[in-house]
């Protein structure tokens, strides 16, 4: 399919064979080969595909920051990556970059529990981090659906989220410093084992940048205490509307879940059929919500949230009673992108934010929208939180199914901004979102973000064509923003 | 233009700015005048921000809140209480510090200060509280960054940044807060006459239970005469522990701690009332009350923390005696230095003891002199201060907002 990326420059793509060279004098591991680079053509985003000149897979700082330096000083485009899990197209490799893959930043540096953090190299799996801690009964809280597999480096480029981010947040929130290295080569420590930046928050920006400001080399991490005791209830509705109210209703009591998860009618049956969950098949909706603290606390809260989904017309109740059993009602929902495929050749899987209130209202547009694409969904929503993850099915093989999957993708994503939400809330922008900012922002707000960038990466190097519209776009679509009729700085470039 | 401008709203904010740009004038930016923080700064205009005032809308069930930058924040407090909803992450009131009685502030001042209270170690800063805003940049342009929703990674995050950044980066004209339920209940747990070095290992043992301690700071033996409370005995040292929740989980975790704690002898437990009042007069750095000194903050990894007091806050052996308390589960230490020594040689050594820790020192309260000439927070590497000036730049190319108020010359 089409994908506007920026113009591949001739010289670098001239220079291939040179840069290869050079960058071999650099690091032992470079991949110039074109069956070597096929594994890093693509991420979780794999609708998308592209070769970059060279794959760098460097081992220290150091060696990170002399590829860096050489690129800045050739003028050469760099796509950092991680465990390529993301969603978003994020480390998509441009023609006329080098990729580094941070995959043999694989070491867990030190584990404090004095300090209650864990320093770790980046290419570390999220999943591997709770893994080292453990036995001690301590956890790094959060948990994207693919944390067995995505690296905690590639979290912070997103600001990854998961299940129980409503209660004990997300990435940014869990994140005590980092060492990064700027394009130029610059090797800068951010925070550390205490709170708090010095001057400017620049862990905060960092957070969630996806790749586009520099390069992370080491990450210290805060991690947390396993609760007492932790309980889960399954609860089903007839109706939208009526999951949504007890949803609602469950956050304004003054009850914040460590998790509250929602998933409709096809991936109920979905997800049971695959992993034996043991949900009901004859509710339209099903909610889970899991509570934690002491026991006592656990089992006074069970009971408020039984009885506010009683008052919203639930239609099946079940609160776990031992933990195999909660992890039995997980274990459908953390299966869900798996048990789509089972169901489906292809699907998209999209990621707005909206208000809860208005969860009911998105469920049924995205039910009319699926009628007018002519192509079916099933929807988890990390409910809590407002995050919801339309899973559009089609078949690639067919190519007109793709184009009509994601022109109804940028629907819904267009009218979870129109209800007051946002585009994405965990999955990141990457290329696929990119073009629909200007739906969210202004020139100005975009000007500003891009002002910044290069505050960091003046030559626009690292990254580029990535989260932002490419240049000209918002402009072509007429949706700059002109100020009292007039654009207050028309010598500035618009993109 | 000179003087002190005081806009009705950000349309009036944005074009003051604009037009500030266009002359190339700096300006200083206050709005309620509460904290005198941060180095001072020398230009002829003011813009006083206390008009652009009013909560916009306030979703309780939604759990946020969006008002403007100028809104006292006592009267945010109020709104959030009467639906028995509180900002999350314990707002701080140092109109004690700077003028002995109580002022908040604006929303706005203490948003451009990050300031975060006792339950920062457990619920995070303010910035992880801010969910969006919308500011006018020093070129005049209104920009606006997150939303309503707790869960957004569209475009960088701005809110990060501007929290904590001063007022040098942009005008902040309206904020989204996320909002919390009030706690049901908490009561505080005390020990009695630990040293420090004592005092953060009990941190550190609670800190490892899963009792969720939302609250441990420590009170040294000389800095107790302010807690004036019915079930504090003020002789001794204050080790304190708080918790939060539903009234049986508080009190079934406070019978866990009493059990790890079995060994000390003198403890107590202040109920809901004096729990409360005890962690106001602690949020609010009361024991600082009016001080003429010298007062900062330094963010330490909690197991350097006691090396940190031996060296710079009490030792008997070295006539070391410096008025302090320990907060964030002993991440953090507020300290006052007295005037003793006008040339701050002791700020040095801090200093060059946090470059060597990773962590950095914050001046909170200093006389006219020091905030003309001095530091305001130390600087673990230059490059952090080179890539500081960059950014300031690209919000502020022409450094009217604030100049100089976090770094001289950025």
């Amino acid at each position: 399919m089409s994908l506007i990326m920026p113009e591949p420059d001739q010289l670098t793509l001239d220079n291939s064979e040179s840069i290869i060279a050079d960058l071999r004098k650099i690091s032992k591991n470079v991949l110039s080969e074109e069956e070597e680079k096929a594994a890093y053509e693509t991420d979780g985003l794999s609708v998308h595909r592209q070769r970059p000149i060279a794959v760098v897979l460097p081992e220290t700082a150091k060696e990170v920051s002399e590829i860096l330096k050489y690129c800045y000083r050739n003028n050469v485009k760099v796509v950092p990556r991680g465990a390529g899990t993301g969603l978003s197209g994020g480390a998509l490799p441009l023609k006329d970059s080098v990729l580094v893959s941070l995959g043999k930043f694989n070491k867990i540096l030190d584990i404090d529990f004095d300090n209650r953090c864990v320093v770790t190299q980046p290419g570390v799996t999220n999943l591997a981090i709770t893994g080292a801690v453990q036995h001690e009964g301590f956890y790094y809280a959060p948990d994207p659906s693919s944390q067995l597999a995505c690296s905690i480096g590639g979290n912070i480029s997103t600001n990854a989220g998961g299940v129980h981010s409503l209660k004990y947040g997300v990435t940014t929130n869990n994140v005590l410093g980092i060492e990064m290295v700027l394009i130029d080569g610059t090797i800068i420590r951010l925070g550390g084992k205490n709170l708090d930046a010095e001057g400017y928050d620049l862990l905060g920006i960092m957070t969630g940048s996806e790749g586009l400001l520099a390069v992370i080399t080491e990450i210290t991490v805060r991690i947390l205490k396993k609760p007492q005791s932790v309980r889960a209830v399954l609860i089903g509705f007839n109706t939208n509307n009526d999951a949504g109210n007890c949803v609602a209703e469950i956050i304004s009591s003054g009850i914040i879940p460590a998790g509250m998860e929602i998933m409709d009618k096809p991936l109920i049956i979905a997800t049971d059929n695959f992993a034996k969950a043991g949900y009901p098949r004859d509710v339209e909706i099903l909610l889970i919500v899991e509570l934690d603290g002491t026991e006592s606390e656990v089992d006074t809260l069970i009971n408020r949230v039984l009885e506010i989904a009683k008052k919203n017309k639930a239609s099946y109740n079940r609160a776990s009673e031992s933990d195999e059993e909660r992890l039995r009602f997980w274990k459908g929902r953390k299966a869900a992108f798996t048990a789509l495929g089972v169901i489906s050749p292809d699907y998209i899987c999209m990621d707005g934010s909206i208000p809860r209130k208005k969860l009911g209202n998105v469920l049924n547009e995205i039910a009319s929208l699926s009628k007018k694409y002519g192509l079916a969904v099933a929807n988890c929503f990390h409910a809590g939180d407002g995050n919801l993850h339309p899973l559009i099915m089609f078949d690639s093989n067919n190519a007109k199914e793709l184009k009509k999957a994601e022109a109804f993708g940028a629907d819904i994503l267009k009218y979870c901004v129109k209800v007051g939400g946002v585009l994405t809330g965990e999955h990141g922008v990457g290329i696929e979102k990119r073009d629909l900012m200007c739906e969210m922002f202004n020139n100005d707000d975009i000007q500003q973000q891009l002002s910044l960038k290069k505050a960091f990466d003046e030559k626009s190097l690292l990254n580029p064509g990535k989260v932002f519209p490419v240049l000209h776009r918002c402009a072509e679509e007429g949706r700059v923003h002109i100020h009292k009729g007039k654009t207050r700085h028309p010598d500035l470039p618009r993109f | 233009m000179s003087g002190t401008y005081t806009p009705n709203n950000q349309e009036e904010i944005s074009q003051f700015i604009y037009d500030s740009y266009q002359a190339n004038k700096p300006l200083e930016i206050v709005t309620l005048n509460s904290k005198p923080i941060g180095r001072s700064i020398q230009c002829s205009q003011t813009l006083d921000l206390r008009k652009n005032s009013g909560v916009i809308e306030y979703a309780p069930e939604e759990l946020f809140i969006k008002v403007k930058a100028g809104t006292p924040l006592i009267d945010i407090l109020e709104i959030l209480k009467s639906k028995k909803q509180s900002l999350g992450f314990e707002p701080v009131d140092l109109g004690y510090l700077y003028n002995g009685k109580s002022n908040y502030g604006s929303i706005g001042g203490i948003t451009s200060c990050n300031l975060s209270g006792p339950r920062r170690f457990k619920s995070g800063a303010l910035r992880d509280h801010l969910l969006g805003f919308t500011a006018v940049n020093g070129k005049g342009e209104c920009i606006k960054s997150g939303g309503t929703v707790v869960k957004n990674v569209t475009g960088y995050d701005l809110s990060k940044l501007l929290a904590g950044s001063y007022g040098t980066l942009s005008v902040l004209t309206e904020l989204i807060f996320k909002v919390v339920p009030e706690p049901e209940y908490a009561e505080t747990f005390i020990l009695y006459d630990l040293n420090p070095k004592k005092a953060m290992e009990a941190f550190s043992v609670a800190m490892k239970t899963s009792l969720e301690v939302s609250g441990a700071c420590y009170y040294s033996k000389k800095n107790t005469e302010f807690l004036r409370l019915n079930d504090i005995d003020s002789s001794k040292s204050v080790t304190a522990f708080r918790m939060e929740g539903p009234k049986k989980s508080v009190q079934e975790r406070i019978v866990s701690l009493t059990k790890i704690f079995k060994e000390i002898k003198e403890k107590t437990v202040l109920e809901f009332y004096q729990s409360n009042l005890f962690w106001k007069i602690t949020a609010n750095l009361e024991c600082f009350s009016n001080s003429q000194n010298l007062v900062a903050k330094i963010s330490l990894p909690p197991t350097e923390t006691a090396g940190f007091i031996g060296q710079f806050c009490e030792d008997d052996i070295m006539d070391i005696n410096n008025k302090y308390f320990v907060d964030w589960a002993g991440g953090l230490v507020f300290l006052e230095i007295n005037d003793k020594d006008p040339s701050y040689l002791i700020l040095e050594k801090i200093k060059k003891f946090c470059k060597e820790k990773g962590s950095h020192i914050t001046i909170i309260k200093a006389n006219a002199n020091l905030r003309r000439t001095g530091f305001f927070v130390s600087t673990s590497d230059e490059n952090i201060k080179i890539l500081a000036a960059k950014i300031k730049q690209s919000f502020d190319p022409r450094s009217i907002l604030n100049p100089g108020k976090i770094y001289a010359g950025i």
